[in-house]
């Protein structure tokens, strides 16, 4: 029987993490599924476990000067229904699993588990999130693309915890989210597609593309993005076949249960082309 | 073992516990209470869900840890209020009910989205009982039995 | 007196709704075991080492060895067995149970058994059939010589797995020196025949008792003999109650499917261009070991002709098999698969031809008097061309198709047209069930309705006790309808083939008007009915020729989609269906079976997906294998038309398996006009599509 701890406050998990590398559970969503034996018995955990979801400290929903902090324990159904929320982020929760489960997941467990079909994923990375950790030691503020860097693994040390997920309230003018599923609700990406954008004085100040579930992590190529700042929106649809063939080169996904590397790439790609005819009509 | 305190159908207990045992496992096991269901143990299906503070989960993924300080109820607590009763009646009247099993999470469900949404629309019914499977009705009848409830309930909730 | 058809509330809804009725799962014995199964590694092989780790006390393993009678499952065939001895013949095949007070500790005895095997391929080819039909009908396939043009496709379909919310799971215990099974089932004296074979016992030593089943769908028609035989070799071992109850990751890969199909169909043509014959060639995967595919393979072939008419045919059918799961009972039971076929096939052959589709199959469209596929007679009148024009008139058929086919707009609408013959195949009724009926009343004038039949959610513990109660002209309350245990009902046969209402219901109704006749106030009275075959049925097995079924039901199915020009995604937003069912027994019963019947059959259409990869199913749980949720459903419309059959009581004939088995040619054919492709394959899923547009014949 593993060693289990229910924390009151964060210093006193952060303390116990110091000793032990603890499984975290904030929602269990994820890990209660993975972890399950048989029905009647215990989930069989492999390591110690330390559950969240109780802490107080770690449930601030608020906007701090310029960035909305998300603390590791709000639940995706609050984080959906806050009005400080950018759209496309809540447009990407209604779209994810069912009530039950966004009434108990959180953002910090979507991270934590990093899966490569994890669809909040795609917004963070859109949204340019910051994932904020905590130890012992101190504070580390990491970006996501560089947080995540493979399907369940992060940069995490086994004394860090996340606190919170930091979002820029910058709210783009438009955004675009496509989630193709083997059904029309409660059901894990195929894959997706998420795309923003402002313009000003009719040129492009700003162009983010995502693409989830279509490689071990989110896709998202930002050096690609910068070439297309300053365009207009007629030269944004000239160069629409370049910017395909690029996204083309870049995406590669596999063939599994859920889908086909032909069918998932095809896909995307056609998904792009929409977003591209969205911003330049 | 821990000591987990938390209220169930408006009663409070104290239970010395497995933190990771599942909600649905000490409802039906150590209470013996079988109006939850287990239909898939991965939270896909929601014959197991409960409400915990007003809210519908799936009792399969949540630890007894993360009960503790909070509100459950289940099918035997919420049978006692009125709005069961409402909610019954149109289940019966719309002919919503065949095989059942998925029935109690269908209630538990339809009693989360009610309290925040006395009003639904069709789609937004839909859209709440997303995480309830059924294999029998094909939906449409539920989806009518919860509009009526609504209608019928109308004050309620 | 009002119709019967008038809705009454369901018996057993408020004990269902509230969460009080007991499902096999909700009840707890006093000192009860669990039963946990050992199952093979492999998908072909034989073992040739078991070693299993020093058990605690109280803890046993049941295997072969422990069987007192024989080791096979009895269904029809004997080559099932209870636990494999050495032969492992697919991928989570039962070798022994593990039983014991405690799961964890079961879990992990599990663990620790070492099972060696010598490994050997597994044959997924359709090459090894062990079971073949034929039969034909008129000059059989002797037009083909003489015809001017000939059409051929062959039609493939998916498993599909019967999702039932409530798992399969028995309870079994001792009852003074007999063994009582208990639990999640369709067939209790299916069941009991099997633990008789398998215990080696006598009949009274044996009984069955159902619980309240959360679903069924062909699923617990044969799969729960496999684990009651296992569970009574426990109870006899052990002798206490031993609880064997699977979690859906357990059930998924391996109890029975709908069985995969592969269906060949070619029409001669005359100059008239007309079909002046068909030939059909039916191949379905059996899995392991036969269990009931001859007769799933005789129900398809018998539907061949679908709701037409067809001069002459000839018909080869053939089940494969193949080191997988074996395959079984699913609701529709080869129909589903057939009518996919011949419903695109016949639209396929009209574009061939250069003629209307829709023309050309009402042309075909069988009528009262015509022969049917095996030289039968269609007695009854047949409505075909009512429900059609209903259905179009309703869903606004021709305008919508006239648009989404000249348009682009990856719109469609299709029509589907089927029947489904009521009842078991051939002389099933006569030669193997022989049902028989009890009603029993007390000094109280309460009557007790003493079927086996089972209500699995399509409401029959309300709709018998309405007809009974409608007859003897008593209130619902006098009339008592228990759930069915061996010890109280004679065998009235299988809940299956669509037989409940029309045959069990119309001994059940013979059975009650002799007893108004015959009705002595305040007296007990006990009366049987047997079924007798009607006379103007002849069946001949060995040909498969004559009346396959004593009645047939009808139905028409349209479905309109829209279809996501970027991801190729099915949207499905309206269906329309319209049935002949005879009459009505419960009106809002009727509706609930006709609109969970075609959300299925529409799913097996476009969106249930089970593969097989090395023998194993990748598809294993819930999350994985993807049936819809209330937002994937549409608005869905149904009616029935009147047309009460002699035989049925009240006139009523089949209806449990009606409204799935059209669902996916109607789901298909909407597919094809939305993206102008013949679709020739289930289900349609996005990266079908996709491969179709990019790739596939107009």
């Amino acid at each position: 029987m593993v060693k289990q701890v229910i924390p009151e406050t964060l210093k006193e998990a952060l303390k116990l993490m110091q000793q032990e590398d603890y499984i975290l559970v904030s929602g269990g969503t994820d890990l209660m599924v993975q972890n399950y034996s048989e029905s009647g018995i215990v989930p069989d955990f492999k390591r110690p476990v330390m559950y969240l979801a109780n802490l107080e400290e770690l449930k601030q929903l608020k906007v701090e000067k310029d960035e909305i902090i998300i603390g590791a324990e709000v639940t995706l159904e609050t984080i959906r229904q806050s009005s400080i929320i950018p759209d496309i982020l809540k447009e990407i929760i209604s779209e994810m699993a069912s009530p039950g489960i966004r009434n108990l997941g959180t953002l910090s467990g979507n991270i934590g588990n990093a899966s490569p079909a994890g669809d909040s994923l795609v917004g963070l990375y859109l949204l340019d999130a910051i994932v904020e950790l905590e130890s012992m030691t101190g504070k580390r503020l990491i970006p996501i693309e560089d947080y995540i860097t493979g399907p369940r693994k992060t940069v995490r040390h086994s004394d860090e915890m996340i606190v919170a997920v930091r979002i820029p309230t910058r709210e783009p003018e438009c955004h675009h989210y496509r989630k193709v599923g083997p059904r029309r609700a409660n059901a894990i990406s195929k894959l997706s597609f998420g795309g923003v954008f402002s313009h000003e004085n009719s040129m492009i100040i700003d162009v983010r593309m995502a693409f989830g579930a279509m490689a071990p992590v989110v896709i998202r190529d930002k050096s690609f993005e910068k070439s297309l700042i300053g365009l207009s929106k007629a030269g944004i649809k000239a160069k629409k076949k370049a910017i395909i063939d690029h996204y083309r080169m870049l995406l590669a996904p596999i063939d599994d249960q859920r889908s086909t590397a032909v069918y998932r790439k095809k896909t995307a790609l056609a998904l792009l082309a929409e977003f591209i005819d969205l911003i330049t009509d | 073992m821990a000591e987990i305190e938390f209220i169930l159908n408006h009663q409070k207990i104290v239970s010395e516990t497995d933190p990771s045992l599942r909600l649905l496992d000490y409802l039906r096991n150590t209470l013996a209470m079988s109006g939850t269901k287990e239909g898939c143990g991965e939270g896909e299906c929601g014959a197991c869900s409960v409400l915990l503070d007003g809210k519908v989960v799936n009792s399969c993924m949540v630890p007894m840890a993360n009960v503790a300080g909070h509100e459950v109820t289940t099918i035997e607590g919420f049978r006692e209020t009125k709005r069961y009763k409402i909610l019954e009646q149109a289940f019966v009247q719309c002919g919503a009910v065949q095989c059942g099993f998925c029935t109690p999470g269908m209630i538990i469900a339809s009693e989360s989205l009610l309290r925040q949404n006395p009003h639904p629309s069709e789609s937004e019914i839909r859209e709440a009982l997303s995480g309830n499977l059924c294999r029998c009705t094909g939906y449409n009848m539920i989806v009518d039995a919860v509009k009526k409830a609504s209608e019928d309930g109308d004050g309620l909730w | 007196m009002s119709d019967i058809n008038k809705t009454i509330e369901r018996v057993d809804a408020r004990e269902k709704i509230s969460g009080i009725a007991k499902y096999v799962d909700d009840l707890k014995m006093e000192g009860e075991i669990y039963a946990k199964t050992i199952r093979a590694t492999i998908a072909k092989g034989k073992i040739t080492d078991i070693s299993v780790p020093p058990l605690p006390e109280g803890y046993a393993t049941v295997g072969v060895k422990d069987i007192p009678g024989k080791n096979f499952v009895k269904i029809i065939f004997d080559d099932q067995p209870v636990f494999t001895e050495s032969e492992v013949t697919y991928f989570g095949e039962p070798i022994m149970l593990l039983v014991g007070p405690d799961k964890a500790v079961l879990r992990k005895i599990a663990n620790e058994i070492r099972i060696a095997y010598k490994e050997e391929k597994p044959n997924l080819e359709w090459d090894d059939p062990m079971i073949s039909y034929h039969f034909s009908k008129g000059d059989g396939d002797q037009p083909f010589q003489t015809a001017s043009k000939t059409f051929s496709d062959v039609y493939i379909t998916g498993y599909q797995e019967q999702a039932y919310l409530e798992t399969q799971g028995l309870i079994g215990y001792p009852e003074g020196n007999r063994i009582v099974i208990t639990g999640s089932m369709q067939c209790p004296y299916y069941i009991k025949n099997a633990l008789i074979n398998c215990l080696g016992c006598k009949d009274d030593m044996v009984r069955v008792i159902q619980q309240t089943v959360g679903g069924a769908f062909g699923g617990k028609e044969e799969f729960p003999s496999l684990m009651a035989c296992q569970l009574a070799v426990a109870v006899y071992k052990m002798k206490k109650p031993v609880r064997l109850i699977y979690d859906r990751k357990e059930d998924m890969p391996v109890t029975t499917k709908r069985h995969p199909s592969r269906i060949r169909l070619e029409a001669a043509i005359n100059k008239k261009n007309e079909i002046t014959a068909i030939r059909a060639a039916v191949g379905l995967d059996g899995g392991a070991n036969a269990g009931l595919s001859g007769v799933v393979l005789q129900r398809a072939m018998i539907a061949s002709s679908g709701a037409y008419t067809f001069p002459n045919m000839d018909v080869t059918g053939r089940v494969y098999r193949t080191n997988t799961v074996p395959n079984g009972a699913f609701r529709g039971f080869g129909a589903p698969q057939m009518l996919f076929s011949i419903e695109m096939f016949i639209g396929h052959v009209a574009k061939f031809l250069g003629l209307d589709p829709f023309e050309f199959r009402m042309k075909y469209l069988a009528k009262q008097g015509d022969k049917t596929s095996t030289s039968g007679t269609f007695r009854d009148p047949i409505i075909m061309p009512e429900l059609i024009g209903k259905a179009m008139k309703e869903s606004d058929y021709l305008r919508k198709a006239q648009i989404y086919s000249a348009g682009n707009g990856y719109q469609g609408i299709g029509m589907s047209f089927f029947l489904h013959g009521c009842g078991f195949t051939g002389s099933g009724e006569a030669t193997h069930i022989k049902a028989r009926v009890r009603l029993e009343k007390d000094e109280n004038d309460n009557v007790r309705i003493l079927i086996a039949a089972v209500d699995m959610g399509q409401g029959i513990r309300t709709t018998m006790r309405k007809l009974v109660a409608s007859i003897l002209e008593i209130p619902m309350e006098k009339v008592i309808f228990d759930l069915p245990d061996t010890d109280f009902v004679p065998d009235s046969g299988p809940t299956v083939a669509s037989r409940t209402m029309m045959i069990v219901g119309g001994l059940v109704d013979r059975c009650a008007r002799k007893l108004k006749e015959k009705w002595l106030a305040n007296e007990k009275q006990i009366l049987e009915e047997n079924f007798q075959q009607p006379e103007y049925v002849k069946w001949d097995e060995e040909k498969l020729a004559g009346d396959a079924y004593p009645a047939y039901s009808w139905g028409v199915n349209i479905v309109e989609v829209e279809i996501d020009k970027a991801t190729c995604q099915v949207k499905p937003i309206g269906i329309w269906s319209e049935y002949d069912l005879g009459h009505a027994i419960d009106e809002m019963v009727i509706k609930g079976q006709c609109d969970g019947g075609i959300a299925q059959g529409v799913a097996y259409g476009y969106l249930e997906v089970m593969e097989q990869k090395d023998g194993r199913l990748r598809q294993k749980n819930l999350t994985d294998y993807i049936i819809p949720t209330a937002v994937d459903m549409p608005p869905t419309m149904s009616g029935v038309i009147d047309n009460p059959f002699a035989l049925g009581p009240y006139g009523a004939k089949g209806a449990g398996e009606l409204t799935l088995v059209g669902g996916a040619p109607a789901i298909a054919k909407a597919i094809e006009m939305a993206i102008k492709r013949n679709v020739t394959e289930i289900p349609v899923t996005p990266e079908k599509i996709r491969e179709l547009i990019d790739n596939g014949r107009n």
